[in-house]
């Protein structure tokens, strides 16, 4: 009985940092806080996976996420030489965050009710899966997903650089 | 109420944060952030959803792993389109690039 209040405050806990990094990441008036907020948001996230028993999601997504596309977005802040507010110094403006609400609220509005009602009824505690049956996967069954998606980050890559190397000069 | 619903709920307050972020915000790198928030609770309702349930946990697993991949790959061109348009019209904001030649 008690793993599971254990369970229940670790749950509450990871999803206030979730929920208070990405208040901050959606509302700060300077990017590079925001992007704060997005990290602590990305390991709360990361938390959640622990308590999920997907520690090798966890793991990648702290490697991957808050190791490699955060750096990527500081690089998009600072390679635009925006001041640290990034152009968003004069807030949030009215008529956005106007727009922005219903926006919000038509699908949590649709889906947690629907959540509410029809949820599955899910097993009590997570399964285990080693990390070694995630590899054998990647190379029996999933193999064309996983050279599928080598091939959206090469050619990604490729685009990424054809795009930056644009010649100033010539007009378009 | 159970696990599985508290999971998902969280899952759905991450794509809300991130549909405000995507509308609200003026900037393309503001905009990116949001997108980021709302792959995250796409990749933490496929595992929950994998783990929770009697359906294939390798699956899911791998599923959720795919969805980064994928992130990475969509902030790196979106990197490049931010220079872009920094380089062509001198700053990053989303409204820049609305004025057509000619």
């Amino acid at each position: 009985m008690n793993e599971l209040y254990l369970g229940q405050f670790a749950f509450a806990f990871y999803t206030l940092i979730v929920l208070a990094g990405g208040v901050l990441a959606v509302s700060s008036a300077s990017l590079v806080r925001a992007m704060l907020g997005l990290v602590v948001s990305l390991f709360g996230v990361a938390g959640l996976y622990l308590l999920l028993l997907a520690e090798f999601v966890a793991l990648m997504q702290i490697l991957i996420y808050v190791g490699a596309v955060t750096v990527l977005i500081f690089f998009a802040i600072m390679l635009t030489r925006a001041s640290a507010d990034g152009g968003e110094a004069e807030g949030l403006s009215g008529a956005g965050v106007l727009r922005a609400v219903p926006i919000v609220l038509i699908p949590a509005g649709i889906l947690v009710p629907f959540l509410a009602v029809y949820g599955v009824a899910g097993l009590p505690t997570p399964k285990n899966v080693s990390p070694a049956e995630l590899g054998a996967g990647l190379l029996g069954p999933y193999t064309l997903a996983f050279e599928l998606i080598s091939v959206v980050l090469l050619a990604a890559m490729a685009g990424a650089v054809l795009l930056a190397f644009e010649k100033r000069g010539a007009k378009s | 109420m159970n696990p599985l619903v508290y999971y998902q709920v969280v899952a759905v307050l991450l794509l809300g944060l991130g549909l405000y972020a995507l509308v609200a915000r003026r900037t393309l790198v503001g905009m990116l952030i949001g997108v980021e928030l709302m792959l995250n609770g796409a990749g933490l309702s496929i595992v929950a959803a994998a783990q929770l349930t009697p359906a294939d946990a390798v699956l899911g697993q791998l599923g959720a792993l795919l969805v980064m991949g994928l992130a990475a790959a969509e902030a790196t061109l979106v990197l490049a389109i931010v220079l872009v348009v920094s380089k062509r019209f001198g700053d990053a904001s989303a409204d820049a690039p609305s004025e057509l030649k000619g």
